[in-house]
């Protein structure tokens, strides 16, 4: 709904919501969703488990190996613990497999790509986080901050985003298009299109109910399924199909 | 115009955009140049496409599809490849010495923390050896004592490869994870960095000062001098690097704390890339040449010396000339 109200947007400066914006050099604001301590809890604990596996793969497959298998599962476990996060940070997912699963990702704050120093930074900066016991500093960091970045993510000015989920095309095909009874303002116009997008996720009843409060731009008095048809044709009409 | 005109207009735009994306992705340089101009020639149609679809509060769907192609098309066209074959070569060259250089207060005030302990330590463990125990455990203190004393299981007796191979992870293991605490723990301003210096200042100042009165110097000294010209080094600017960091967060100067803090780590993160190569180097000669005990002492000694003056050297002057 965020292109839906931008009166309501406009009017409250202090708004509740966590996007952090970040204009690009052509002058388009990208939105970003910070991504908060639940979502990237787990998402360790993932990460935790996955290397947790790896390690006690390699140490069965090594421990026949005597002094070698033991090098390699030092050497591995080291790599785990500090290089793990920036190999993946650095990879094309730009995340590590656990982010990944919960559809986060590592960016720089203002959007871009993140760079090596920075990945460096921040993954090294953990140990800061971990302190004084179980990522004391780095919980507190993430609960008062409005974008949650814990102090690695400061010092590297990066930020762990949730990547957005694409929203699908509007289904409106079986309504006909009517044009409206009114000249309708744009705001109207679009609390029209956008009530048109949520039909298909509402319960009928619902929707005929908020389909009454514009039955007048559709020229219909009574509430009811046929109303709602007609204020889906108004917005049908409004997208375009004439 | 209706979003639908719209949309019939750009649609072809759009998903030539999201092809080219798609095929540029994990591709090689000269590969993503191939289609580079159409890329960024359709990456500000779209950006402009956007601009008019939020002035015109067009359905979600739509501005949605747009934020989300305008962003891609962004990560790609602005994602830098700093970590190149060049790259690597200019930290080793220019960026890393002349990154301490630039630190070289902090290296002074890190190298003091480190080096008074570890004098004031020794000598103190030197002239009442039964000190030793309030540093270390009596457990701990045999346990050096017996590695460096010339028996069977002593440390410079002949060992297999194997084990020469086990103490080289373990080396990496421990040896890189303590300089990165040392650099990260900085953070807290600075106290991490000064505590895990001083710690280690007074650890090896107590060990060398035991093993110096036990009459053990031979063995010790020879085993510890070729790779302390890397390890001691890096330990010390790794905690430089932490010490700069806490500066910036305690001081920032003219920045806020967040900017400097930001600019803090990015300088010095560089030594930190360092530090950890030269770990990986002590790790090296430690596991495979200061343990090698059929390497006369004087050889061990000269070698040392090398890599001393070659490891200051590289420090002081290596890049100072360079563009």
């Amino acid at each position: 709904m965020r292109d839906a109200e931008p009166a309501a947007k406009a009017t409250a400066p202090e708004s509740l919501d966590t996007v952090v914006s970040a204009e690009t050099p052509e002058g388009i604001v990208i939105e970003l969703r910070p991504a908060g301590l639940t979502a990237r809890f787990y998402a360790y604990l993932v990460d935790l488990l996955i290397r947790g596996m790896a390690l006690s793969v390699i140490a069965g497959f090594t421990a026949p190996m005597g002094g070698v298998g033991l090098a390699i599962v030092l050497i591995c476990a080291f790599a785990a613990e500090w290089l793990y996060p920036v190999f993946f940070e650095l990879s094309g997912w730009a995340a590590t497999p656990g982010k990944r699963m919960f559809g986060l990702k590592t960016v720089m704050d203002n959007g871009l790509p993140i760079t090596p120093a920075a990945s460096f930074a921040r993954n090294l900066l953990r140990v800061a986080d971990f302190l004084p016991l179980a990522y004391g500093f780095g919980v507190v960091s993430m609960l008062t901050r409005q974008d949650f970045k814990r102090l690695g993510d400061i010092a590297a000015a990066t930020l762990v985003v949730h990547q957005p989920k694409a929203i699908p095309n509007m289904a409106l095909s079986n309504v006909e298009p009517l044009a409206p009874a009114l000249p309708l303002a744009i705001r109207d116009q679009t609390a029209l299109i956008a009530l048109a997008a949520r039909a298909g996720g509402l319960t009928t009843d619902r929707l005929d109910e908020l389909a009454a409060i514009a039955a007048p731009a559709a020229g219909a008095t009574q509430p009811g399924p046929a109303t709602t048809r007609r204020v889906l044709g108004v917005a049908r009409w409004l997208l375009g199909w004439r | 115009m209706t979003p639908l005109q719209f949309e019939n207009l750009y649609q072809a735009d759009w998903d030539e955009l999201d092809k080219l994306l798609a095929a540029i992705r994990g591709k090689r340089q000269e590969q993503r140049d191939a289609h580079g101009e159409r890329v960024a020639a359709l990456y500000r149609c779209a950006c402009e496409q956007l601009a008019l679809a939020r002035a015109r509060s067009y359905p979600a769907y739509l501005v949605d599809r747009l934020e989300r192609l305008s962003s891609d098309a962004h990560q790609a066209i602005y994602q830098q490849r700093e970590f190149g074959l060049g790259r690597l070569r200019a930290l080793a060259a220019r960026e890393f010495p002349r990154a301490v250089r630039a630190h070289a207060a902090y290296v002074w005030i890190a190298l003091a923390v480190f080096v008074l302990p570890t004098l004031i330590v020794g000598l103190i463990v030197y002239s009442r050896p039964e000190l030793i125990l309030s540093v270390v455990d009596a457990e701990t203190a045999a346990e050096f004592e017996r590695m460096y004393s010339g028996t069977e299981e002593a440390i410079g007796r002949m060992r297999g490869a194997e084990t020469d191979l086990a103490m080289f992870g373990y080396y990496i293991r421990n040896n890189v994870g303590i300089a990165f605490q040392c650099f990260a723990s900085g953070l807290i301003a600075g106290i991490g960095s000064l505590f895990y210096l001083g710690y280690n200042g007074v650890f090896f100042g107590a060990i060398a000062g035991y093993l110096t009165e036990r009459g053990l110097s031979a063995t010790f000294y020879s085993f510890v001098v070729t790779h302390a010209a890397f390890e001691l080094t890096a330990i010390v600017l790794s905690g430089a690097a932490g010490l700069r960091i806490g500066h910036a967060l305690l001081m920032p100067g003219r920045l806020s704390r967040r900017q400097a803090l930001v600019v803090a780590a990015r300088e010095s993160i560089v030594i930190v890339y360092g530090v950890a190569v030269m770990l990986l180097i002590a790790a090296a000669i430690e596991a495979f040449w200061s343990s090698a005990v059929w390497i006369p002492p004087i050889m061990k000694y000269s070698v040392a010396a090398g890599c001393w003056i070659a490891v200051i050297g590289y420090l002081t002057l290596q890049g100072r000339n360079a563009r």
